[in-house]
């Protein structure tokens, strides 16, 4: 399967009368904007567009979703998030045109959750995230959904999908015309490869995203179907880098994968760079995370198995969260190796506020490669910034990272990791690590 | 602004004498003494005020006293920091320094400093009660061993970036937390090098080395159920709608233990959960699915076991820290022994 991936690099974005591209600068009409979302999310009551920039002294808060602004050329799928805002299709064939180096963010603009994060344009958080360090168009607004108004878990569906048909909408503009550069992604299936890949070891990419609610709405949606309906599943890299995924609205946010993270996820770039190289990169097993033990036993036994039948001899296992599903994460690591496949996993730690706990729930010797992507209990003091949404909900309303007192009077903020907006970055973003002291 | 520090030495290098010498009690020195003088020269900021010279029988064979009057002493002093050693390979010297470096830590909250050679058993006795630094096996490291002491020291009174444990130079203290990747090496690269490596059987660093396991050897077996008293114990985060001891919801710091001596069940309304790592209008709507009394009630009645607890006792699960997780269950544990009670049904969500 190929996928022409037409990158547009944004090195600025500005208000103006007509929604466009030229020489690196997106231009989008707000009230235009606006009055798209509105009429497509009935939901949102009110709503504005903001632009920030690195460097900005802006706090976003409470983060609920980062999303690449993109279109599809062409292909069979229609849109950008098949089974989700466009019929369902496959992804990751034809062309695709993205807006580089920047991202469409959603805040709410009173009201967050458990799930939801914070976002420094500045100071010393600001290198935390990817998207401190990008131009962003930010939709900040609240929504009628008043059955979660005072909910810790948000499903978040309206802003969610309101982001979702922004990020398509304003990734129009690109459509008709010609990419600065293009990435090409064409893996042939696992059976037409020439020798000298075959000789290369097979490698599998195992993903765990979040899938543990048992209510519906708030788990990662793969082609729209909530993961935790899924046993593992074999894909191709492709369809992930197309659209095929979108974060869920559960868990503490700086464990999470933005939807941003998910297509332009660079595990998967790289093992796509080192496939015919290094290694034999052989596809990706979708796996779940689960919360029933029976559940994560069953998938761990099946993923390990479907590699093994691929015939992998390596494995990078990354697990989209933390604390229970640390125990998904490391059986999925032990059953790999116990059938002699080589495993690396990437996830983050939850060394406690004294550093002194378990990083992760579940442990075993066996796991010998494992890359650390951020500690979710380490403290951060965050100095004070205008604010784009409501910092208070970040103490208010039961934020994974934040409690009451966060926020001190100067608008300076305590919190911990668990509460900045995807910052452990598990797709592999990561610039931090975990050491002994 | 310089700060001060306080020297702890044994018996020979504090010149009081050898093997013959090694129940002498403590003696303090507002003279600096030996070593010490030594370990003053190698910082700018900070005054070594005193030295503490203690005999190494003396410190490991009556502890409690020997303490008792250094601790005492140190009441009255002011110090910022506190050094002991260097203990080299010496076993008794190296646990001395470790007694000394963690009663003082305790009681006055100073980093305190001390530093031994690898194969001292003082070092997996206190590594992570003080910064042990990597030492030599003898006193011709004395030099070197104290530079490392020192230039460590002067970081901590300069309010520097402290560094991971491998490249200070002291012994892991079993806590870990994030740093920037030194090299500044996305996370994606770094698994690509090491799974490279892995495959080609080639050496590779893992970013976290799984430690060795406390194993908890589980309690005897019942013996007749139907003469036990049983507690309730949760992780459930049920607790009374005003949840009073404001537990909270997610990395719990704290537990509670509730009354339900006149209760078969508990109501809707009068008990809540408040644990945040899972839908909770089920278990809202019927607290005993966290916490089953009800179920507890109809197996006392019964006969199936003897008394229920009066209390239940409860904490938050998720993102609760094992440190915090295995104070709690000691703290809870001494109160249910003390209430008599034989056994726990220990429910978690």
């Amino acid at each position: 399967m190929r996928l022409e991936m037409g990158n547009f690099h944004v090195k600025d974005i500005v208000f103006g009368d007509t929604l466009s591209y030229s020489n690196g600068v997106l231009t989008v009409n707000k009230e235009e904007l606006l009055n798209y979302v509105k009429e497509e999310e009935p939901g949102i009551i009110t709503a504005d567009l903001r632009i920030v920039r690195p460097g900005d002294k802006v706090r976003l808060c409470p983060v609920k979703e980062a999303i690449e602004m993109r279109c599809k050329v062409s292909g069979k799928s229609t849109g950008i998030f098949p089974g989700v805002t466009s019929p369902m299709a496959q992804a990751g064939d034809g062309r695709t045109h993205a807006l580089k180096g920047c991202s469409l963010i959603v805040v709410g603009e009173h009201m967050g959750g458990f799930q939801d994060g914070v976002i420094d344009m500045a100071g010393k958080y600001q290198d935390n995230t990817i998207f401190g360090d990008m131009v962003n168009l930010v939709f900040v607004a609240d929504t009628n959904e008043d059955f979660e108004r005072f909910e810790q878990q948000k499903k978040n569906k309206a802003l969610r999908w309101g982001g979702m048909k922004l990020a398509e909408y304003i990734g129009q503009c690109v459509k008709d015309l010609e990419p600065e550069d293009m990435e090409v992604f064409d893996l042939p299936p696992v059976t037409e490869r020439s020798a000298e890949v075959n000789a290369l070891p097979g490698v599998v990419y195992v993903l765990q995203p979040q899938t543990q609610m048992e209510t519906m709405g708030y788990n990662t949606l793969i082609y729209g179907w909530d993961g935790n309906h899924m046993l593992p599943t074999f894909m191709h890299p492709n369809e992930l880098l197309d659209g095929c995924m979108v974060s869920g609205s559960f868990m503490p946010t700086s464990s999470k994968i933005s939807t941003y993270e998910f297509a332009v996820n660079p595990m998967v770039k790289k093992l796509m760079e080192q496939h015919g190289k290094t290694i034999n990169f052989l596809g990706v097993i979708m796996s779940t995370l689960n919360v029933k033990m029976n559940e994560k036993d069953r998938c761990a036994k099946m993923l390990a198995l479907m590699a093994s039948n691929l015939g992998a001899v390596g494995a990078v296992v990354a697990e989209e969260g933390y604390g229970n599903p640390d125990v998904d994460y490391t059986a999925a690591l032990v059953e790999l190796e116990k059938i002699g496949i080589k495993t690396v996993g990437i996830s983050d730690e939850a060394t406690g506020r004294d550093g002194g706990s378990q990083p992760l729930v579940s442990m075993n010797p066996m796991t010998d490669a494992l890359v650390s992507t951020g500690n979710v209990s380490q403290l951060y003091e965050l100095e004070p910034m205008e604010v784009i949404g409501e910092l208070e909900a970040l103490a208010r309303d039961g934020n994974s990272g934040g409690w009451e007192g966060s926020i001190h009077e100067d608008g300076s903020v305590t919190m911990e990791n668990n509460g900045m907006f995807c910052c452990n970055h598990i797709s592999g973003f990561s610039k931090k690590t975990c050491a002994d002291f | 602004m310089t700060k001060k520090a306080i020297h702890y030495i044994n018996q020979f290098f504090g010149q009081v004498g050898g093997e013959e010498a090694a129940d002498s009690k403590p003696i303090f020195h507002s003279e600096l003494v030996g070593c010490s003088n030594m370990l003053n020269q190698m910082m700018p900021d900070v005054e070594v005020t005193h030295t503490i010279v203690c005999g190494d029988n003396y410190v490991t064979n009556h502890t409690d006293v020997a303490l008792e009057e250094i601790l005492g002493w140190l009441e009255k002093q002011e110090f910022d920091l506190f050094f002991a050693g260097p203990a080299f390979m010496a076993g008794r010297y190296g646990v001395g320094c470790g007694l000394v470096c963690k009663a003082v830590k305790e009681r006055f909250d100073v980093p305190v400093i001390t530093s031994m050679n690898e194969e001292n058993p003082g070092v997996e006795q206190f590594k992570t009660e003080a910064y042990v630094f990597q030492g030599g096996r003898k006193a011709t490291f004395m030099k070197d061993d104290m530079e490392k002491m020192a230039a460590f020291a002067q970081k901590i009174v300069k309010g520097e970036d402290l560094k991971p444990a491998a490249e200070e130079g002291y012994f892991p203290r079993g806590v870990r937390f994030e740093i920037p990747h030194p090299e500044g090496t996305m996370a994606a690269d770094r698994v690509i090098d090491m799974l490279v490596k892995k495959l080609n059987g080639e050496k590779f660093l893992s970013e976290l080395v799984i430690p060795k396991m406390d194993k908890i050897p589980p309690a005897p077996a019942v013996k007749d159920l139907s003469k036990m008293k049983i507690a309730l114990v949760s992780s459930s985060g049920v607790v009374p709608v005003e949840n009073p001891d404001r537990i909270q919801s997610a990395s719990a710091t704290k537990w509670g233990k509730y009354d339900i001596s006149k209760l078969d069940k508990l109501p809707q309304g009068v008990f809540k959960t408040i644990h945040a790592g899972f839908d909770p209008a089920a278990m809202c709507a019927v607290p005993d699915r966290g916490i089953p009394v009800d179920a507890m009630r109809f197996w006392e009645k019964e006969g199936k076991f003897g008394k229920l607890h009066d209390y239940f006792y409860v904490t938050v699960g998720t993102g609760t820290t094992q440190a915090y997780a295995a104070k709690f269950g000691r703290e809870i544990a001494a109160d249910l022994k003390e209430a008599g009670v034989d056994a726990v049904v220990l429910t978690s969500t």
